[in-house]
């Protein structure tokens, strides 16, 4: 049994060695995942209905977020909306009625990011900029508004469709800078 | 008011979840006084910023009050400041105590259920707003909870450990009484939680029937194809069922256990390995395996679980090599590894490829150069003519830090120089030439030399055999000093007798001590006959 956790602690060592020698090549990795989740959100459900046109809502995303001249805060302000679109789409999806695969594809992919980069931020926590909280509270303000929408909507199918069209705006954003990055 | 009332001071503001707690010091007297508060934010949606009656912290006696309805922005710089009261005096306004509640926010500790069986510890967390219509912390999937545990003993150690909110505590020695708490922790936001209370509670002992439990499980995969290995030491027939949960389910606080499925083509196998590619569809998440042992007696046990990060956890497998040579370039083309077709390794390793090369000579090894390449066609040009090349190449991702082994080596040889041998070729014809030039006077003049030592060593002319008794006189060289040779005149005169026109003459003495007979003469003692021919000859020859 000693053995076994050995084997275990031998592992989970290897795991973080190998995922703290990728903090460098995280922009590769976000890019993948931003490119893959765009197309499974785009599998997910059909187009976006017209009936909830009048619904729409702007939530105004926060673009200075990912305009900051250090690339270690954009890194971090990515993987932080990684987190939050992982939330959202945790919630009651019953209503939408979207793709089970496609949907579960999607959030194992967020969620396999958000695991890597774990290891990044506890060894990166010492250059952790607290300058840019200001960016990083509005980001938080922005998808508690599209929290708060879903529940008043109570998870209905137009409130997940708005929902979806602007997670997919929110990643083609991140995506664009990502390729400058 | 009036200026006797001192104001209040060191401000605070404890924040847990959602719960507002002002507290302040108060030093002067304190009798019958009485504190409100105000507050204000800034909410940039109104250019208001004007102060306002703080709820919950109006007329109050104690030191601290409860603000907790008035904060609803959790995002937004607030102000607070607070006055002492005595009925109609009223002190100044303390300092402003600026605060934005999300920053200055606690986690407050999250519940726990513990459940013992089987000799491990079953865990089960629920998050610290759970059940609350206003929460601080909205996304209570992002926690990390972090358990302390330790055995209930004197001098134990307390170990820390990750656990997802549904979780097993194993390597725990049975029957002994552990004891644990939790705190939840906001990793990115670099904030750790407030502890639960602390929970004991003691192990059972490990069920028995655990020998045909898979031991040992890995996972072995090489070019994206993946495959699951375990040993088992029980002797009797087991069958297996291997199983694997997506990842990310482990993350939500609903119980995954139900959710575990299996690997299709895995199911009541009695091997003990599992090719389980055809769940990884996708490079992008994690999946979980675990592997069901049923004995005979319908009696099931569970592995452990390996965690499966496809791009991680595949290794990549050495690439193909060909090599062509023409003239000193050598060309490589490189097969990626898992053919062609693979495209998943190419786009998400973002492959490059790494080839050594060196002179394969007789003696010690020559030194490695290397060159790397990202494209799958390359050449080398700094290369000698006539020289054994020996190749290698190996691909290698440097976004994951993995490299293949090496291919196998393909060696080839430079073709020779085309130049060289013409140069080698006029070089020999002019040193011919040169050769000859020198070496033709030289031997003419060495084959004269030879010649006139030969004709004075040894002439080639020779007397007339007519001519009697010259002996040998005739025969020496006229340059050099006779030797006083005891020739044989018999032979002289007989050589004068046969050859006669080729003689010279010599002194006729010789020939009288001549005791040879010829022919001519008779033996008896009259001699002088022979001379009077002899005399008469001389003059005639003369």
């Amino acid at each position: 049994n000693t053995f076994g956790l050995i084997q275990i602690g031998l592992i989970l060592l290897c795991t973080t060695t190998t995922s703290s020698f990728q903090c460098n090549h995280l922009p590769l990795q976000q890019r993948k995942v931003i490119e893959n989740s765009l197309q499974l959100l785009d599998r997910m459900g059909k187009k976006f209905p017209q009936q909830c046109l009048r619904e729409k809502k702007s939530f105004r995303f926060p673009e200075q977020v990912l305009k900051p001249r250090q690339k270690e805060s954009v890194k971090i302000a990515i993987e932080e909306i990684f987190q939050h679109i992982f939330y959202i789409f945790s919630k009651n999806l019953t209503l939408a009625a979207w793709d089970g695969t496609a949907l579960q594809q999607f959030q194992n992919g967020l969620y396999q990011q958000i695991e890597r980069l774990e290891a990044c931020v506890i060894k990166k926590q010492t250059h952790y900029f607290r300058s840019k909280e200001v960016n990083r509270l509005k980001l938080k303000k922005y998808f508690q508004k599209i929290d708060c929408f879903l529940k008043d909507k109570q998870h209905n199918l137009c409130s997940w469709e708005i929902s979806r069209a602007e997670m997919r705006r929110c990643l083609q954003l991140i995506d664009k800078v990502i390729r400058k990055l | 008011g009036q200026t006797n009332l001192k104001s209040p001071q060191d401000l605070q503001v404890y924040v847990v979840n959602t719960n507002f707690t002002l507290r302040w010091n108060y030093t002067g007297n304190d009798t019958n006084v009485t504190f409100s508060a105000e507050y204000r934010f800034e909410d940039f949606t109104t250019d208001e910023m004007e102060w306002k009656e703080l709820p919950g912290c109006q007329n109050v006696t104690h030191t601290e009050c409860d603000f907790s309805s008035a904060i609803t922005e959790y995002y937004d710089n607030h102000h607070v400041r607070i006055r002492a009261e005595r009925r109609e005096e009223v002190s100044p306004w303390s300092s402003i105590f600026e605060m934005t509640p999300y920053v200055i926010a606690q986690i407050s500790p999250p519940g726990i259920e513990l459940q013992s069986i089987n000799g491990v510890i079953k865990i089960k967390v629920s998050p610290p707003e759970a059940n609350q219509v206003q929460k601080m912390w909205i996304d209570d999937l992002s926690f990390k909870y972090n358990l302390v545990i330790w055995e209930n003993s004197s001098n134990a150690e307390f170990r820390n450990q990750s656990i997802f909110p549904t979780d097993i505590i194993d390597d725990l020695a049975p029957d002994t009484t552990y004891c644990l708490k939790v705190q939840a922790t906001y990793p990115s936001d670099s904030k750790e939680g407030l502890f639960s209370p602390i929970h004991c509670v003691k192990t059972t002992r490990k069920a028995v029937n655990v020998l045909f439990c898979a031991t040992n499980v890995s996972v072995l995969a090489l070019n994206m194809q993946f495959h699951l290995h375990w040993n088992n030491q029980y002797k009797q027939l087991v069958s297996y069922n291997v199983q694997y949960l997506i990842g990310y389910l482990k993350k939500l606080y609903d119980d995954y256990s139900v959710k575990w499925l299996s690997v299709p083509g895995c199911e009541n196998i009695t091997d003990t390995q599992c090719n389980f590619s055809s769940i990884i569809t996708t490079t992008s998440g994690l999946f979980y395996l675990r592997v069901q042992a049923m004995s005979e007696y319908n009696k099931s046990c569970l592995s452990n679980e390996v965690k499966v990060d496809p791009l991680v956890t595949n290794e990549i497998g050495p690439p193909g090599l060909k090599v062509d040579i023409s003239d000193v370039l050598l060309h490589i083309q490189i097969s990626p590894p898992g053919g062609s077709e693979n495209e998943v390794m190419r786009d998400h390793y973002d492959l490059s490829y790494r080839v050594l090369y060196w002179k394969n000579s007789s003696n010690n090894e020559e030194e490695i150069k290397m060159k790397e390449i990202k494209q799958t066609i390359g050449t080398i040009s700094d290369l000698a003519p006539s020289t054994l090349y020996c190749v290698k190449v190996q691909a290698f991702s440097k976004a994951y830090n993995k490299s293949s082994h090496f291919s196998k080596e393909e060696c080839v040889k430079t073709p020779g120089d085309k130049i060289l041998p013409l140069i080698i070729l006029a070089t020999f014809v002019t040193a011919l030439i040169a050769v000859l030039l020198v070496a033709t006077p030289l031997v003419f003049v060495l084959y004269q030399a030879y010649n006139k030592i030969k004709y004075v060593f040894f002439p080639s002319c020779q007397p007339p055999l007519n001519i009697e008794g010259f002996g040998g006189q005739f025969f020496n060289s006229p340059y050099l000093s006779t030797t006083e040779e005891a020739i044989e005149n018999c032979s002289i005169i007989e050589a004068i007798i046969t050859e006669v026109n080729q003689i010279d003459f010599k002194d006729y003495k010789h020939s009288k001590q001549s005791s040879r007979d010829s022919g001519n003469y008779s033996n008896d003692d009259d001699t002088s006959g022979s001379k009077v021919s002899e005399e008469t000859l001389e003059k005639e020859i003369v």
